[in-house]
């Protein structure tokens, strides 16, 4: 893949608060076009602080980054960014609509994206009402809508779902989806695995400023396995240790998980009742993002 | 640039605190220079001749207020203009479209230039109207200052003004907020260039010192268009006994001023984190 296919590409990009305070650590992080990547981290793990870095409100302290091919924070690349850090800030004082005018006319966009851009969050009713009266999950789709005026081909979500319902969440998930397809990128960030696991085709793991893991969902999540619960267990254990194909068994919780691939359920199964053990519980497992998730971030730590 | 310029002027009109600062100035501008004064005259306790409250005296008798009161609202308007941008968070917004940082900045400048030239304008046409109605009332001749020195006065307002807004920009930035930008803003307009310039006659190395603050240059500037040292003394609230400086000095001085604390705050703004 070549450079110019990623749209952001950070070299070990840093950021201290004095001597003692690390908040990114020598990130090295590759965007590609077209894909929506998740950025998943706990709290305070420097996400927010990485995708200020990016839009050039935070300066590093080291190393650089280069997104859309511009250096963080220049006009050209932001021209081409829309963006969404933290919860939305607007004028409480003035209307939607009126919001968005004054973003329209600093970024140089024709004030005629400005409807579509709100029917595209569903807001187009409530467009003419003063900011400080909309509810958190209005504030958060007049946010999307402002990331969108532009038609930008990147856009650097900071965990756009905080605060809302449960309907409201499903809902900007299927949107954040959508508005991915196609050549636009999408950099997502959020600590809701679900989140992550629903909507993106590449996640990146942030643990104390630095990138644990990255990968698709399907190789963060590792192989498949098995789960077998039998008796005896120790004879149980001895047939599938003796099965072709098996890589590892471990003994978990009263029971054994085979590292082999689920095709061979069936197989050993039959080999399990040919033995004379008493198979209780069989089934395929994989570990969750949730626990990969949890695995990454307590080695980091 | 018109674009943003067009945005920021859009936010400053829609904002109600713009409106509330320029109706309580007019009225305060309007009361001390010719309400009281005109109660007093009409008591029979005022000191001052009622030729200064007739058109004649219009730009002397209305400039009074501006290097004091006139310049604490407008400190507050510059402190509004930039920190309430850090109170809501609304820099960051803007500062992740397409400008960049210096171009916004230039942008709330040029919209808070322009928002205060009503500040001066409506006085001014108040003003004109109430030594109007005096001298009608008062059957007085109505003379009415050439239009240069109506122009000149119009223009130092505006000046003195543009000065106190940009000192509260620069408090505002150096604070990233409003609360304490406005407090000592308050707490240097009021108590320290008030009390330090009662003393300056007493002690002649803040006679120096007080040569370069705000007030003694405001004053001087207004006492070059034609507001005797007397006047501007005997002038109740923010009433200023000197050192006085030539009037070009005082020009000069105050454009410094204006240029430095733009330059600094444009500066920080360009070079600090926004969180």
């Amino acid at each position: 893949m070549s450079a110019a296919e990623f749209v952001i590409e950070t070299r070990e990009l840093g950021k201290r608060y004095g001597e003692r305070i690390v908040a990114v650590d020598r990130l090295v992080m590759r965007v590609r076009r077209g894909e929506v990547y998740g950025f998943l981290g706990p709290n305070g793990a420097g996400k927010t602080t990485t995708l200020r870095m990016l839009l050039g409100l935070v300066r590093p302290t080291s190393g650089s980054a280069l997104v859309l091919g511009a250096a963080p924070g220049s006009p050209e690349g932001l021209a081409r960014i829309g963006a969404l850090i933290e919860t939305p800030t607007f004028y409480p004082f003035l209307s939607g609509r009126d919001n968005l005018r004054v973003l329209a006319l600093h970024a140089g966009v024709p004030e005629t994206q400005i409807g579509p851009a709100l029917a595209e969050v569903e807001l187009s009713a409530r467009a003419g009402d003063r900011f400080q009266t909309y509810s958190l999950g209005m504030k958060q789709r007049l946010g999307i809508a402002a990331a969108l005026i532009k038609d930008p081909e990147l856009l650097i979500l900071d965990e756009p779902t905080n605060g809302m319902d449960p309907a409201g969440m499903a809902e900007m998930r299927t949107f954040i989806r959508s508005l991915g397809r196609g050549m636009r990128t999408v950099l997502l960030s959020s600590h809701l695995m679900t989140e992550v696991e629903q909507i993106c085709d590449r996640v990146g793991v942030i643990s104390r400023g630095s990138l644990v893991g990255e990968g698709t969902v399907d190789e963060l999540r590792g192989r498949e396995s098995l789960w077998v619960r039998a008796e005896p267990l120790e004879e149980a254990e001895r047939v599938v240790r003796a099965f072709r194909g098996v890589e590892e068994v471990a003994r978990i919780d009263g029971g054994l998980r085979v590292g082999v691939d689920s095709a061979a359920a069936s197989a050993i199964n039959r080999a399990l009742v040919e033995a004379g053990v008493a198979v209780g519980e069989l089934r395929p497992e994989r570990a969750s993002l949730e626990k990969v998730f949890l695995e990454l971030t307590e080695e980091a730590a | 640039m018109t674009r943003s310029v067009t945005a920021e002027l859009l936010v400053v009109r829609k904002r109600v605190s713009t409106w509330i600062l320029l109706g309580i100035w007019t009225l305060l501008a309007l009361l001390f220079a010719y309400v009281v004064p005109y109660v007093q005259y009409l008591n029979g306790s005022s000191r001052q001749p009622l030729g200064d409250l007739l058109p004649e005296h219009l730009v002397g008798t209305l400039m009074g207020g501006f290097p004091f009161f006139g310049g604490v609202f407008a400190l507050q308007l510059g402190v509004l203009a930039v920190g309430s941008e850090y109170g809501w968070g609304t820099l960051k917004t803007l500062f992740t479209q397409r400008p960049g940082r210096l171009r916004v900045f230039a942008a709330k400048l040029l919209a808070l230039a322009v928002t205060l030239v009503p500040f001066v304008l409506v006085v001014f046409v108040l003003g004109a109207l109430s030594s109007y109605g005096i001298a009608l009332r008062e059957g007085a001749d109505i003379e009415w200052p050439s239009a240069w020195l109506v122009l000149r006065g119009l223009g130092a307002g505006w000046l003195i003004l543009a000065v106190w807004a940009a000192f509260g920009i620069l408090l505002a930035v150096l604070s990233r907020g409003t609360s304490l930008a406005v407090g000592i803003g308050i707490l240097y307009s009021l108590v320290i260039e008030g009390l330090l310039s009662a003393l300056a006659g007493e002690v002649s190395l803040l006679d120096r010192l007080v040569e370069f603050f705000l007030r003694a240059n405001g004053y001087s500037l207004v006492a070059a268009l034609g507001v005797s040292a007397e006047d501007v003394a005997d002038r109740g609230p923010g009433s200023f006994s000197g050192p006085f400086v030539g009037g070009v000095q005082a020009l000069l001085v105050l454009a410094s001023y204006l240029t430095v604390l733009l330059v600094a705050s444009g500066w920080l703004l360009r070079r600090r984190d926004v969180t």
